[in-house]
């Protein structure tokens, strides 16, 4: 097991068991938050003779409910926090329903962005980061390979919603299409249906003795230094709202060196993340390449994602890769920035397929372990709030990263400075991650070692103390009256001293 | 106005030089002064104007006032060039996208190897079924190039349809150029609407600006003309002289389903058409599909929570054990502590 954070959870994860039927409902959760955005972008079409608007006022309905879904993580951290993942997900599936089908009668394509943008794009965020955070409860030792499968929902979801889009506006028109999508999205609620909650936060109330008895035990084991458990505080009354507030989102996390970390580097990244996807197509149809094999090469890149993100979870969990799985990540995130460098120099159709299955390959390895690895960071009691913090922050670049590449293309009028630029950005955060988390795992090394030193010390202070303790009491005993008194002295003097 | 004026001068004084010249009857040498004055034309046509162009074809026998009178009525005509060579013993063809009257340069190259040996190569100029001119073709010697060439004036529709050139050759080799107005690009697919809502239609017509635009719906096997100024509340059209253009419907009833044919008017070229197709559904087809995928996610629920509540009960039971046996562990465990510290003290 990595040198990680402390991880605080007082059961132990199944790692299997209704842990995959967990992993299932995220798959289809997950799927539906990235891919649902990208799918309705075939009906852009018509609705765009229908309201008489140009094609980038469509596109901002794809924009808002991306931006909303990733804006939505705190809210999501909060109401997880506090319900628990399973109804925070069935409620995000019914927020869908209902966003699409308000979509399906919209007269203008303002209300076209509250419902089928914001509604929608809510539900999503609902959907996402209750789904991501269920698997840190659900698996620990598995948790690269639950959370490779679960992400692998994107891609298959985005290959299948892709022809039944276009089926059901063959069909339905887009406003029949959006009320039927409204009621494919409740399928949600079938996922959540599946987040049977577990662990201690979520758990049957257990009686105020086991639980403290618990915790002591607890931090015997880990530490040695006193900490007031969480649960503890629930037993008192006087906090004022910050307090309340930070026991929902545990806003300290921004003095988290990992969580920094990881922040800064995944902020950089998604600068140069989504652009290369967004401009495949056009560059293709620039290079003279006819639309079909345009189309097709996306699909080249949605089938190895698909493959990539389960392989990389299992690569993620051997035990030669899971202790430095933030070096794993880097890495990647480096090996996906010099596939962009490289596609300039791809001219013809062969290239670009080259160019697109290593992107695949890149793209899926990333997405495998975006959560991953900042579950390794934070641990996975913090991670609830750590996940609606990061999306929050990184909202802004992930919108900021397709129009900055849209620039580029029409100032300069050629595609392969944008490549260039995302393949730089990449290189760079990868090698930020890279270098920094070396840095971070010699200081928590460090802080390992330290707290070992200390927990050895105060064990030897703490025989020292008893033995002189009982050699005056044992004296006193000879003296005075019978053995069960000194006991209970002895057991409330261990209490009081790790209470301090 | 004064240049084009000045240059018309000159080729008719050549012709009256060539008049003058002559001493044949009167009815051959207009043939071969045309026929001359075309080859100088061929020569000039490519920087002059079309209002020159057109005084020649009209005939050599009219003084310059008439011929100015003429290009004064005859609009500017566009000029293009098209080519077919011909490499081999078969039929080639050309595809010609008109948008506006036009004069037409059509040249056909046989370029075969080994080259025909033969002195002379007869070329028959067709138009439709009716031949045209019946020529002789020009050899280029440094090249071993046999060429013929038509100037062919599309001001109507009925200039419209295939020219062919055809070599008389023992084997056949033949150009065809396919003169025609442009297509209109509609939509393949139905668009699908619904009772109450609106639709809009749109036709495209490429590179090509037609005059109008004129929309017709189908009334069993009729056409019917859509007049938008009638009935504006129900139909509307935008804009009538642009290269794309928008039927929108209003109000859509059932009986608006069916085939809608978009018509562009080019300029004295004639028409062509443009098919859009339309169904109107009632908001009854989408439900369906929903109402069933719900009925499907409810039942799934139910299903989960069902097998949840089943296994949970057999839980409780081993769960409340559970807790008890950990709780009695936990209270032994520190007693264990505590004696054992006080077994090692009492050893001390």
């Amino acid at each position: 097991m990595p040198p990680t954070a402390v991880t605080r959870i007082n059961y132990t994860p199944p790692d299997g068991g209704w842990g995959w039927a967990v992993v299932f409902g995220a798959f289809v959760s997950i799927g539906f938050s990235y891919a649902f955005p990208k799918g309705i972008a075939i009906f852009y079409k018509e609705i765009q003779d229908f309201f008489d608007t140009s094609y980038g006022e469509i596109a901002w309905v794809s924009s808002i409910m991306l931006a909303t879904t990733y804006g939505g993580g705190p809210i999501s951290s909060i109401l997880v926090s506090r319900f628990g993942s399973r109804p925070v997900v069935i409620f995000g599936g019914l927020l869908c329903g209902i966003g699409m089908v308000s979509a399906s009668f919209c007269t203008s394509i303002f209300q076209l962005y509250v419902c089928a943008g914001f509604i929608t794009g809510l539900g999503l965020a609902l959907n996402l980061q209750p789904s991501v955070i269920i698997i840190g409860k659900y698996f620990l030792k598995r948790r690269p390979i639950a959370n490779g499968l679960a992400m692998a929902g994107s891609p298959v979801m985005l290959f299948t919603l892709a022809p039944m889009n276009q089926f059901l506006f063959d069909h339905f028109g887009w406003r029949g299409s959006f009320f039927i999508l409204g009621g494919v999205l409740l399928n949600c609620c079938v996922a959540g249906a599946l987040f049977r909650p577990i662990g201690a936060a979520t758990g049957p109330a257990k009686s105020p003795k086991a639980r403290q008895a618990m915790e002591t035990r607890e931090e015997q084991l880990e530490t040695g230094k006193a900490e007031l458990p969480g649960p503890g505080n629930e037993e008192r009354e006087d906090r004022d709202c910050c307090e309340n507030f930070n026991k929902y989102l545990d806003l300290s996390l921004f003095k988290h060196r990992g969580f920094l970390i990881y922040l800064v580097g995944n902020v950089l990244m998604f600068l140069g993340f989504f652009a290369p996807i967004v401009f495949l197509a056009p560059y293709a149809k620039h290079l003279k390449i006819d639309e079909y094999s345009a189309a097709f090469l996306l699909s080249i890149l949605a089938v190895v994602d698909m493959v990539a993100r389960p392989v990389t979870g299992l690569i993620a969990n051997s035990r030669w890769v899971r202790p430095k799985i933030q070096y794993f990540f880097s890495i990647s995130i480096i090996f996906n920035g010099v596939c962009h460098l490289l596609c300039p120099l791809a001219t013809g159709y062969v290239g670009l397929v080259v160019y697109s299955a290593f992107f695949g390959l890149a793209f899926g390895m990333v997405c495998a372990m975006l959560f991953e690895t900042l579950m390794d960071l934070v641990g996975s009691s913090r991670f609830t709030s750590a996940v609606g913090l990061v999306t929050i922050v990184e909202c802004c670049t992930i919108l900021l990263g397709p129009p900055i590449g849209g620039t580029i293309i029409d100032v300069s009028g050629d595609y392969k400075f944008m490549f260039i630029k995302c393949g730089i950005v990449m290189v760079l955060a990868g090698l930020f991650l890279f270098v920094m988390n070396y840095y971070n795992y010699r200081m928590l090394a460090k802080e390992e070692k330290r707290k070992k030193c200390e927990v050895a010390k105060k064990n030897d202070e703490y025989l020292r103390k008893e033995s002189k303790e009982s050699n005056i009491q044992n004296t006193k005993l000879m003296q005075d009256g019978p053995e069960t008194a000194p006991l209970r002295t002895e057991e409330e003097a261990a209490d009081s001293t790790n209470e301090s | 106005m004064s240049f084009s004026e000045a240059r018309s001068v000159i080729p008719l004084l050549l012709l009256l030089a060539g008049f003058c010249l002559s001493d044949a009857a009167k009815t051959p040498a207009p043939a071969t002064m045309t026929e001359t004055t075309s080859q100088q034309t061929t020569v000039n046509i490519s920087g002059s104007t079309g209002s020159e162009y057109a005084t020649h074809i009209t005939g050599p026998s009219k003084t310059t006032e008439d011929a100015k009178e003429l290009t004064e009525k005859i609009p500017v005509l566009a000029e293009m060039k098209y080519n077919i060579t011909l490499k081999e013993f078969s039929t080639e063809v050309k595809n010609i996208t008109l948008g506006q009257p036009t004069v037409l340069e059509l040249l056909c190259l046989l370029d075969i190897n080994p080259l025909p040996d033969k002195a002379t190569i007869e070329v028959t100029w067709r138009m439709g079924n009716t031949t045209i001119r019946d020529d002789n073709a020009t050899k280029d010697e440094h090249q071993n190039i046999w060429s013929t060439q038509y100037m062919a004036e599309i001001k109507n529709r009925t200039q419209l349809g295939n020219y062919a050139c055809i070599f008389k050759t023992k084997e056949k080799a033949e150009g065809i150029f396919d003169v025609q107005v442009p297509e209109i690009g509609g939509k393949s697919k139905s668009l699908i609407s619904y009772e109450g809502d609106s639709v809009v239609m749109s036709c495209d017509s490429g590179k090509y600006v037609p005059l109008d635009w004129v929309w017709y719906t189908m009334n069993g096997s009729e056409q019917v003309f859509i007049n938008d100024t009638l009935r504006p509340e129900k139909y509307q059209v935008s804009p009538k002289n642009l290269n794309i253009t928008k039927l929108k419907v209003l109000g859509l009833t059932e009986n608006d389903g069916g085939f809608y044919w978009c018509e562009a008017i080019f300029l004295q070229l004639g028409e062509s058409r443009g098919k859009a197709s339309l169904k109107v559904l009632t908001y009854m087809a989408p439900l369906k599909p929903f109402l069933a995928i719900a009925a499907e996610v409810i039942i799934l629920v139910a299903l989960i929570f069902i097998y949840e509540i089943y296994t949970r009960k057999k839980e409780p039971v081993a769960e409340g054990e559970k807790e008890f046996e950990q709780t009695e562990q936990l209270k032994s465990e520190d007693s264990n502590g505590v004696e054992n510290s006080t077994a090692r003290h009492r050893k001390v």
